[in-house]
């Protein structure tokens, strides 16, 4: 007998699975297939060795390769790919999830402590699986006197403005979600939500601890935004441009970090401070104030901020990747798609597969560029997390003094020797590019 | 489609104008006023002119709305604000709206905006900024004294002297 359910039957046990199968397979039949049957017949089929692509055949895609990956190339090509997947949201949280689990591990381990062990046989790889499905089946809490409207739309708020940040992101060439003339002045305007949704948030908690985080949250936002702004002015003079695929595009023999050192320092610790990690981490000060202006989030209204200050980490390391360590510039790694298997197939004794006139699915170019540009971001999370482990927290009239007066005067000097080399002619027209 | 993307940014701006006005809740007031100046930012957006409509953006809905609402916040309401109902002040007040409305609409028709070319590639931002450092140079410098004088004077009063100097960060 079971300690965890007394009451257990193996037969009771079966007949539930068996219900569960009946009714899906009941739900599939009557409402799935003719579902996709119709989807189907709306979308536009392509033609592929002369014959119309039918919806009839659905089945037989799947087994033939020259049938699916038009159809997979097509649907690259489309916007929701990318918004969903690719250089946009899925790709961003993949990401993101992956930063959580190194630093949780990684902390752990300079620390001198194992961190997440017993979930998944091997590290606790699956601990984030359990962390997310704990989240999700969680009860939510509304505090009674919160106002509840601005309560519920705060966290949704912080993961779409999160996630509208990542869209300005180019991973590749040609790769990006929104591909604006104004990227960067784009990114400046996203920033200035996230301070405004998470004041918003702590208010409608209306409890101590929340309203303390919050306008702690303010005034370091407020306050590093202006650095920020101005630590971008100099890679902005150098290229002429303020379209993010261009200032990746224009680093192409050397990453501008080489020439604007300053710029790059002061960009970092504002970026710290924008993402409240550590020393920076005054608004979520765990042992101050509870966990700051998360502390009435329950459930997975705790966990959509969560993944919204994630997605905001792997969009600031994506920005400072293009702005000053070139983007998706590098070597080329990437071995390029064999041409045998476009032209003959493959053959493996009695058996020829292809040719595959759908391949390659991406480009050389592409697969290098999001190498190094993945490659190159990682390295800058990894600087983002290590001050975790290492730095304690700062007053916040150090935080503000440091704001106010030495980064804004670091980043004017930035801006007077991006001045000088223009001037001096070493870059820009006549210069090295 | 441009038509009707401006007629509901008319109705958003206006609409949440008249809220952020009428609203007796003062934080569901200053989200309304961001609203309006986030419809202005979208009446750029439909004029071509991307760049002034993301300093709109970043400028006004992001800085001078949290402001306002961390104003808003820390401010006890009952203590600065009397409710004045009075059916003759509003009716005034709309009234007074009605006469600058037309007296500005009168002096925008009366501009030459009715022979405006519509149909003319849209300013580049470049030019702009070369006009701005050649013909405009005295305005740009004019401008910026200005704002350095402010920030200027703002440090000033912010300065407090009663807080101890060794509690001060270095």
């Amino acid at each position: 007998m079971s300690v965890i359910a007394p009451k257990f039957k193996l037969s009771e046990f079966i007949k539930s699975l068996l219900d569960n199968v009946f009714w899906i397979i009941l739900i599939l039949v009557l409402i799935g297939i003719p579902a996709v049957m119709m989807i189907l017949f709306v979308i536009e089929m392509p033609v592929i060795n002369g014959e119309l692509l039918t919806p009839f055949l659905a089945l037989t895609w799947i087994a033939d390769p020259s049938r699916i990956l038009p159809v997979v190339k097509a649907f690259m090509a489309t916007d929701i790919f990318r918004v969903m997947a690719f250089p946009g949201f899925g790709f961003a949280a993949l990401l993101a999830a992956g930063t959580i689990f190194v630093e949780r591990k990684m902390l752990a381990k300079l620390q001198l402590r194992v961190g997440p062990f017993y979930c998944g046989k091997f590290e606790g790889i699956l601990q984030l699986m359990g962390d997310g499905l704990k989240l999700i089946s969680k009860e939510i809490i509304i505090p009674a006197k919160a106002d509840k409207p601005i309560f519920w739309a705060a966290p949704v708020l912080f993961v779409a403005t999160a996630a509208a940040f990542v869209a300005f992101i180019p991973v590749a060439p040609g790769w990006v979600v929104a591909d604006v003339e104004m990227g960067l002045l784009g990114v400046f305007a996203v920033i200035g939500f996230f301070p405004i949704i998470t004041i918003l948030s702590a208010w409608s908690a209306n409890s101590k601890f929340p309203f303390i985080g919050g306008i702690r949250a303010l005034f370091q936002m407020v306050s590093f935004e202006i650095p920020l702004i101005l630590s971008l002015l100099g890679v902005v003079m150098l290229t002429g441009s303020l379209n993010l695929s261009e200032i990746a595009a224009s680093q192409s023999s050397f990453p501008w970090i080489v020439f604007l050192p300053v710029g790059a320092i002061v960009f970092f610790i504002t970026m710290l401070a924008e993402l409240e990690r550590i020393p920076f981490d005054l608004p979520e000060a765990e042992s101050e104030i509870v966990a700051g202006w998360l502390t009435e989030l329950s459930g997975m209204m705790y966990g959509l901020v969560q993944l919204g200050t994630y997605l905001k980490l792997y969009a600031f390391a994506g920005l400072f990747v293009v702005l000053f360590l070139g983007g998706w510039n590098g070597p080329m790694v990437v071995p390029p798609f064999p041409v045998e298997l476009l032209e003959k197939g493959i053959e493996m004794g009695p058996i020829t597969a292809g040719p595959f006139p759908g391949l390659p699915l991406f480009t050389q170019e592409m697969l290098n560029g999001t190498l190094w540009f993945v490659l190159k971001t990682v390295a800058v999370i990894f600087f983002i997390l290590l001050p975790r482990g290492v730095f304690p927290r700062i007053r916040v009239d150090m935080l503000l003094s440091l704001g106010w007066t030495k980064l804004i005067g670091l980043a004017f000097v930035n801006i007077f020797i991006a001045l000088g080399l223009l001037y001096a002619g070493v870059l820009g027209p006549g210069g090295l590019q | 489609m441009a038509d009707a993307v401006f007629l509901a940014l008319a109705v958003i701006t206006i609409g949440s104008a008249i809220a952020a006005l009428e609203l007796r809740s003062l934080i569901y007031g200053s989200i309304a006023l961001m609203g309006t100046l986030g419809g202005i930012a979208g009446f750029f957006f439909l004029l071509d002119a991307p760049f002034v409509a993301l300093f709109q953006l970043a400028v006004y809905v992001g800085s001078i709305a949290v402001l306002i609402l961390f104003t808003v916040m820390l401010v006890k309401r009952e203590l600065i604000f009397k409710k004045i109902e009075d059916k003759r002040r509003k009716f005034a007040g709309i009234g007074l709206m009605l006469v600058i409305m037309v007296s500005l609409g009168a002096v925008f028709l009366d501009s030459g905006i009715k022979t405006i070319t519509t149909d003319e590639p849209a300013p580049n931002f470049r030019d702009i900024g070369i006009d701005f450092v050649t013909y405009y140079w005295p305005a740009l410098i004019l401008m910026g004294l200005l704002l350095a004088g402010s920030v200027t004077g703002a440090l000033v009063l912010a300065k407090r002297e009663d807080v101890e100097n060794d509690q001060r960060a270095s």
